[in-house]
């Protein structure tokens, strides 16, 4: 049970303070990005009118998340947020689901990745309500609907930021525990294949979509 | 003879202490508890609210401003419980 | 009275089992219950089918059960670790675990009733969708299951990370403070979820054609709904893993289990609220899909208003820990 806590980590001494950098964390998103990178390099190489395998499965999977994004944002800045859209979802749902292979694990499952994203969203959501209602409204926002609403107003979206990342978190990580617990109490008989198809793949796609969906949300919100 | 729960240091115990201490209890109660009202009330609103524009989304509008003035009173008693909390823990 | 260590750990680790398996019982009871009373009314409705929806019905209760299992496997743990350095911090920590549990399974039990119900009568209306109501009642439950998840975390983490040289004095009442703030925050959210779940099969039984929207929305209203439990966990995650100068102070231990109840209390409200939202959002997205958007906007300014009062919670909270 003592595993629950090791990381390997590099700690590197800045001008005082300690930079500390996750390894395996680091090593599995690596992994990811190389993943990804492969599949969408063999999806889009030789487009042909009668397309094989690999390039239907990246079209059907564009389409659809585009079409989640016009659906929120309208035709015009669908096509400015489309391919983040599609990057976060297709990375999240990657990083999901790499807990199954064995001895591999979810890069999600550390609190400073899905912050990370999470606060990339809230930036990008932000910058694109400043850009297309200037910062006069933008600012004004935040006194509605009382003035002296301006403190809550701005805990609610850092409140934002903070709900969407742990949500990630404590679903991924939750389920590895579970996984974990469950291993060492039936001696890894019979139930794991079951939890890591539940906990891994199906919770995994669900919480990449819900993250992404709010992320699109969010954005739309700032925008209208 | 101690038991284990004095083992070590008494809990200081005084009266200062218990005032504060149920200071903060208060506020702890006051808070949650009176959290749970306005919660569940203005989610009923947005229910309905949601009802509405479903009905007739022309009116949206004017249905987003109603409903953000009925949540806007029931949050109220959310407000009066954030002020007495805030009370206990720094004024009293 | 003279009681030893390991006796008050293993006291503490009984009540806390028990209380883990006592209220973890009660979510999943009630919510089966009412997948098992909706499915007899769909029954009644339409006979001819009813070997798929008692099938149907069965793989409902057996999603709502879940929650009862994570409290069942925190019951047993606790009944059964094995504590190689025993302290009075160490029962604080198990007690706080049962209470974790038991809480947070309530409302995700409960919640998970909903969606099995309403899909068991969405088949008896309309039984040649069948397969796609199964399929929104699992995806609607398993997310719906997810503040009991938190709350098992939560649970787990107490139990087995060695918190070591802490003091005991008063970080005995972080312990208990960061079990009630995750229990009792899940409750609301697990409803709340569970609500706009039911809502979803209940929309598609009545336009099987907005399954896409439906269960779009359904998922960011279930969500938004979780925000509570979240703000429970964050609170929770604190009150362990921050490090509390000693003190012998009744004050000092009290201000930190009143954070613990006041995050705790305070997202239950919201949770169920912001449920009740995402459900009447749901139900009226398969009856006007063309205005899914302008729905779904409005069920995010309701929500968000609606979850003002866990962030006045929260921000009590952090106050108690940390100006305090």
């Amino acid at each position: 049970m003592g595993e629950l806590g090791k990381l390997h980590q590099l700690i590197i001494p800045f001008w005082g303070y300690n930079i500390t950098l996750n390894l395996e964390v680091m090593v599995m998103t690596w992994i990811v990005f190389m993943v990804l990178i492969i599949l969408g390099l063999f999806a889009s190489r030789k487009r042909e009118i009668l397309p094989r395998p690999i390039q239907t499965l990246g079209e059907l999977i564009v389409s659809m998340l585009y079409g989640l994004t016009e659906d929120a944002l309208g035709k015009k800045l669908a096509n400015t947020y489309g391919p983040l859209v599609c990057a976060l979802f297709m990375f999240l749902l990657l990083s999901n689901w790499l807990g199954i292979i064995p001895h591999l694990e979810e890069p999600t499952k550390d609190l400073n990745t899905t912050l990370g994203l999470g606060v990339m969203g809230f930036i990008i959501a932000h910058y694109a309500g400043i850009k297309s209602k200037g910062f006069k409204a933008y600012i004004s926002e935040y006194f509605q609907p009382i003035f002296f609403m301006m403190p809550l107003n701005l805990i609610g979206e850092l409140a934002k930021i903070v709900s969407i990342s742990f949500r990630l978190f404590g679903n991924i990580m939750g389920g590895s525990i579970i996984i974990l617990v469950v291993s060492y109490l039936t001696y890894s008989v019979a139930l794991p294949p079951f939890l890591y198809a539940f906990f891994g793949l199906f919770v995994g796609t669900i919480q990449a979509f819900v993250f992404t969906m709010l992320t699109i949300v969010y954005i739309s919100v700032q925008v209208k | 003879m101690d038991s284990i729960l004095y083992k070590e240091e008494k809990m200081a115990i005084e009266g200062v202490e218990i005032v504060k201490a149920a200071a903060f209890i208060g506020a702890g109660l006051a808070m949650g508890l009176g959290a749970i009202g306005p919660g569940v009330g203005e989610g009923m609103v947005a229910a309905k609210a949601c009802e509405a524009i479903g009905r007739n989304p022309k009116e949206a509008g004017l249905l987003t401003r109603t409903m953000l003035v009925g949540q806007a009173v029931s949050e109220s008693t959310g407000i009066y419980s954030l002020v007495i909390a805030l009370l206990l823990l720094f004024v009293v | 009275m003279n009681v030893d260590v390991q006796t008050v750990v293993e006291v503490a680790a009984y009540v806390g089992g028990g209380l883990a398996m006592g209220f973890g019982a009660v979510g999943a009871a009630i919510g089966e219950g009412y997948t098992a009373a909706r499915a007899n009314l769909a029954i009644s409705r339409n006979p001819d089918i009813s070997g798929d929806i008692f099938k149907n019905m069965l793989v409902g209760q057996a999603v709502a059960e879940s929650a009862s299992i994570f409290a069942l496997v925190i019951a047993i743990l606790l009944l059964f670790v094995d504590v190689p350095v025993p302290s009075v911090l160490k029962a604080a920590a198990l007690l706080a675990a049962g209470l974790s549990m038991g809480f947070g399974a309530i409302g995700s039990g409960v919640g998970s009733g909903y969606p099995g119900g309403e899909a068991c009568f969405g088949i008896a209306k309309q039984p040649q969708i069948a397969s796609q109501l199964t399929t929104n009642m699992l995806i609607g439950s398993a997310v719906c299951q997810t503040p009991a998840i938190f709350s098992m975390v939560v649970a787990l983490m107490l139990m087995f990370i060695d918190f070591g040289a802490a003091p005991l004095q008063p970080t005995w009442a972080a312990y208990l403070g960061a079990g009630l703030s995750m229990g009792l925050a899940a409750i609301g959210s697990g409803y709340g979820g569970g609500l706009a779940a039911g809502a979803s099969c209940e929309g598609i039984s009545r336009q099987p054609k907005t399954a896409a929207s439906v269960t779009t929305i359904m998922l960011v209203g279930q969500a938004v709904s979780q925000t509570p439990s979240i703000f429970g966990l964050l609170v929770s995650f604190i009150l362990m893993f921050k490090s509390f100068p000693e003190s012998t102070a009744l004050s000092a231990a009290m201000a930190l289990l009143a954070a613990g109840i006041c995050m705790g209390f305070g997202g239950i409200g919201p949770g169920i609220g912001n449920g009740m939202a995402a459900e009447g959002a749901v139900r009226w997205v398969a009856r006007n899909v063309e205005h899914a958007g302008d729905l779904m906007r409005i069920m995010l300014v309701g929500q968000a208003v609606s979850q003002s009062t866990a962030i006045y919670a929260m921000v009590v909270s952090l106050v108690l820990i940390f100006v305090v």
